[in-house]
């Protein structure tokens, strides 16, 4: 996968869509596997999409006592095997972003896993294709070092903004998976 | 600029491109269709489409949801003591004709009425206007984009010279230095349009959102302009007078295409930033700003919607913020100009060619004996058969209680929830004396009924329908009707039949319609000659007007100058008005209503598909917290809400994003969950838009 599932979280309008496109995807079973949360519905509309970071080292797959969680070459953590998966939901309670959720009718954990069916196609994940902000993009990696590096432009909840002098303090040097 | 072009091909399925079905963005997007049974199955994102790109919103994700859905209705139904029993088309048939035929002969043709929609192609549109005059006879027929465009039109109208939404394409808008948004929770209800929006912010453009609730639009605006409901003409004459006095005005522009300049000059004279201040609540140094930002754009857009439309100085309203356009000479250029939203799909197409009480295809007028003459040799009918002008949407269904109107054919409309003072039309459609409604579901209209009608969703049907942009593009039919269900065009020929005028409706398909269509607007101001089904799919869409056939289309209306009698654009110089109902001590508060990202006008389609109903079920009250501890209320309690007219009971929810003085409620329910209850019917004296966004309401913890 020659691509990075980008975000940006100031763009988000709260829309849904990705969510929506999400139960639209082959093999998601009409279930969303991404979230979209208010930081403060109280202060302000600003939400964020909350994805699956699909992390170098995983803890959902690392607490998975039966090995359900499988990881693709190219990095993508695949949701949980339907062989496999023994229903003890380690998994839900160890991912610190809160991503695997348990389907108690079908007793198994389901996860994004990045619209394997499209990404391995290098085709654009549902939510990524929908986004109508772009605050979900799938890009190349260039492109992505680029965006990374310039101001955001729009005021972050708490009305501070990033400036040349701190951006650092609000995009982290490496995220994500990429792999060559 | 799509960086995006591959789809993914299933095995076993097709693609067919078509737009969405639900608001006047018409996204382009590929319904995935299951070759075996040719049933709907799903989407795909379409790229090439230039408004969108692929994007969609949750609506139009779901959208072909509707198809397949279990609720459709399939059979005609006819109401027999107070239930809904399945019939045949010749049943239902034989009983409109019947009922139809005694109550025009009993009080005369004008008994009868027509009330159209506009989420419906070009042909249907067209061919509603047509059913009405020619098949009914009467001059009773509106529409529901009277509660959405018409005070849009008007203002363009009278200001412009020509009703078209948009003077630039979309796409465009990367280009352009600066966005105005008055009223347009654009985020929410056109979701798609924010891509151009943020692309601009990202080349350092800037945003300016005039709006009494901090939307997901207005919150990452540079200056937010958080003013009292009703006060936006103050406010656009209080951002003309520091645009005029500090020297931002185009005079060349002014001098050769504008009329009017003097008297707006001394009418905005008045308004100085701290009066401006006073009327409309903002705090001066944000209205100060907002004007140096506007005026110093090289290249600039004002863009509007519901918010300052649907008042009781409706177009008032547009033609105050159309002036800001004028005279900063920025109409008829690339990349700049002045916008409207369109609310329906077809919001534009649906009203140019004859669905509005006082007009005929093309937007020729009926008062026009010239265009009546025309329109008659065209359907063939002798011109004093031609009914003069009806009344708008409200007043029509208000005169059911005074028993003018007796009878009525409600077609893809919804008017029970989508009109104000609810209860009020409630009663009327209960007091009509036979009712038929063309809808695919049972919506809160069709069940007063006495006929309902089944017909086709969006997708099983072919047409036109035209963009927010003024852009004529194609909606292709995607499968054969589901169960009995007709095309709407069919049904209204088939009844025309009936009534003894089937001569005027013999069409085997839309195309033919259409082309009837093209002759009809030609030469009118709305003219689609020139426009076919061909052209329409080797362009990515016709923009109108498009007078003949080598014609390409006119993405930039007046460039050279206004379709007025003298060729120059008219000033709207307007004082300010209080709203329809002020705040008092009785009822202290400001109502407003809209919309949430998740449903569409009246909900009868997204109310039926889970995963909008999932995520928005029932309608809220939100409100600032201070608003809430005067009447000790927490988030999630109760609270009634209760106006002049009516009152409910609704859930509150807190947010410091929304003025102090105002309660905003999403309209999308019927029955107990409508806010349009409450809402006042004071209507524009111009084109007759209620006012759905100012009222004076009174909270009570229930």
């Amino acid at each position: 996968m020659n691509r990075v599932l980008y975000l940006e979280f100031e763009r988000c309008i709260g829309c849904r869509a990705c969510q929506a496109a999400c139960r639209e995807c082959g093999g998601h079973d009409a279930k969303e596997r991404n979230y979209v949360e208010y930081i403060d519905f109280m202060e302000s509309r600003q939400t964020f999409p909350m994805m699956c970071m699909h992390c170098k080292d995983p803890a959902c797959a690392r607490v998975c006592p039966a090995n359900a969680i499988q990881i693709t070459k190219d990095g993508v953590v695949l949701s949980a095997m339907e062989e496999k998966c023994i229903g003890c939901r380690n998994c839900t309670f160890g991912c610190p972003f809160g991503i695997p959720k348990f389907d108690f009718e079908k007793n198994i954990m389901y996860k994004c896993d990045m619209c394997y069916e499209r990404t391995s196609q290098d085709i654009s994940p549902m939510c990524a294709s929908v986004c109508p902000s772009e605050a979900i993009r799938f890009i190349g990696f260039e492109e992505m070092m680029e965006l990374r590096r310039k101001r955001a432009q729009s005021n972050l909840l708490q009305g501070k903004k990033p400036t040349e002098q701190n951006k650092w303090n609000f995009v982290p040097e490496t995220f994500g998976v990429y792999t060559e | 600029m799509a960086t995006e072009t591959k789809n993914l091909h299933r095995k076993g399925e097709s693609f067919i491109p078509t737009h969405c079905s639900y608001c006047g963005m018409q996204c382009g997007m590929n319904i995935r269709v299951d070759d075996a049974t040719g049933n709907v199955v799903g989407i795909e994102p379409r790229y090439e489409w230039p408004v969108n790109q692929g994007r969609l919103c949750p609506k139009g994700v779901t959208a072909y949801q509707q198809v397949e859905h279990p609720d459709r209705i399939l059979r005609p139904l006819i109401k027999r003591n107070g239930k809904f029993i399945e019939a045949s088309w010749e049943e239902a048939y034989d009983l409109i004709e019947r009922k139809f035929k005694e109550i025009a002969t009993k009080y005369g043709k004008d008994a009868l009425g027509v009330y159209g929609g506009v989420s419906m192609t070009n042909e249907k549109c067209y061919l509603v206007g047509k059913y009405a005059r020619v098949a009914l006879g009467t001059k009773h027929i509106d529409y529901n984009g009277r509660y959405c465009m018409s005070s849009a039109a008007g203002g363009f109208n009278a200001t412009l010279g020509m009703d078209r939404g948009s003077t630039l394409p979309w796409p465009d808008l990367l280009h352009s230095d600066c966005f105005f948004l008055a009223g347009s929770n654009t985020a929410e209800c056109h979701p798609t349009s924010i891509t151009w929006f943020w692309r601009g912010r990202d080349r350092g453009a800037k945003l300016i959102v005039a709006d009494p609730r901090e939307t997901p639009t207005a919150r990452i605006a540079d200056v937010h302009l958080d003013l009292k409901p009703g006060t936006d003409s103050a406010l656009a004459n209080g951002i003309a007078h520091i645009l005029i006095k500090e020297g931002y005005v185009d005079n060349e522009y002014v001098a050769q295409r504008v009329n009017g300049f003097e008297d707006l000059e001394k009418m905005v004279e008045r308004f100085t930033p701290e009066y401006t201040s006073r009327l409309t609540g903002v705090a001066q140094e944000k209205i100060i700003k907002a004007a140096h930002m506007y005026g110093e754009a090289e290249k600039s857009v004002v863009m509007f919607a519901r918010g300052v439309e649907q008042q009781r100085k409706g177009v008032d309203n547009v033609g105050s913020y159309t002036n800001l356009a004028l005279i900063r000479g920025q109409i008829g250029k690339f990349a700049s100009g002045v916008a409207t939203f369109t609310g329906q799909g077809n919001g534009q197409g649906g009203r140019e060619h004859g669905q509005k009480a006082d007009l005929l295809p093309g937007y020729r007028k009926l008062t026009e004996p010239k265009a009546v003459q025309y329109i008659s040799q065209v359907w063939g009918i002798d011109p004093a058969e031609m009914p003069g002008p009806g009344v708008s949407a409200y007043e029509m269904l208000d005169s059911i209680h005074q028993g003018t109107v007796r009878a009525m054919h409600v077609i893809c409309s919804n008017p029970a929830v989508s009109s104000p003072n609810a209860q009020h039309v409630w009663k009327a459609l209960e007091k009509l004396e036979f009712l038929v409604v063309n809808d695919f579901f049972l919506s809160e209209t069709a069940e007063f009924a006495d006929v309902v009608l089944p017909t086709t969703t969006w997708a099983e049907d072919e047409g036109t329908t035209t963009n927010t942009e003024g852009r004529v593009i194609k909606i292709n039919q995607i499968r054969k009707p589901a169960g009995e269900s007709k095309p709407d065009w069919q049904i209204l020929s088939e009844i025309a039949a009936r009534m003894d005028r089937g001569k005027h409706f013999e069409y085997e398909n839309a195309e033919q319609i259409f082309n009837e269509l093209r002759v009809a607007s030609k030469g009118g101001k709305a003219d689609y000659y020139g426009i076919t089904y061909e052209k329409i799919e080797k362009q990515q869409g016709v923009f109108w007007p498009c007078p003949d056939l080598d014609h390409p289309g006119t993405p930039y209306v007046y460039q050279d100058s206004f379709p007025t009698p003298d060729g120059k654009a008219n000033l709207r110089v307007v004082d300010w008005q209080e709203a329809g109902e002020i705040q008092s001590k009785e009822f202290p508060e400001i109502l407003t209503t809209g919309r949430v990202v998740f449903h569409y006008l009246s909900g009868n389609q997204t109310r039926r598909i889970d995963f909008l109903m999932e995520k928005c079920p029932e309608p809220y009250a939100e409100m600032h917290p201070e608003m809430a501890s005067k009447y000790n209320l927490q988030d999630g309690e109760e609270v009634e809400l209760e106006t002049r007219r009516a009152k409910m009971k609704l859930k509150v929810r807190l947010t410091k994003a929304i003025r102090k003085d105002t309660v905003f409620v999403p309209y999308h329910w019927g029955k107990e969950l409508s806010i349009n209850q409450l809402t006042n019917p004071c209507l524009d004296p111009v084109s007759r838009m209620p006012e759905f966004k100012v009222c004076a309401v009174r909270l009570r913890k229930s």
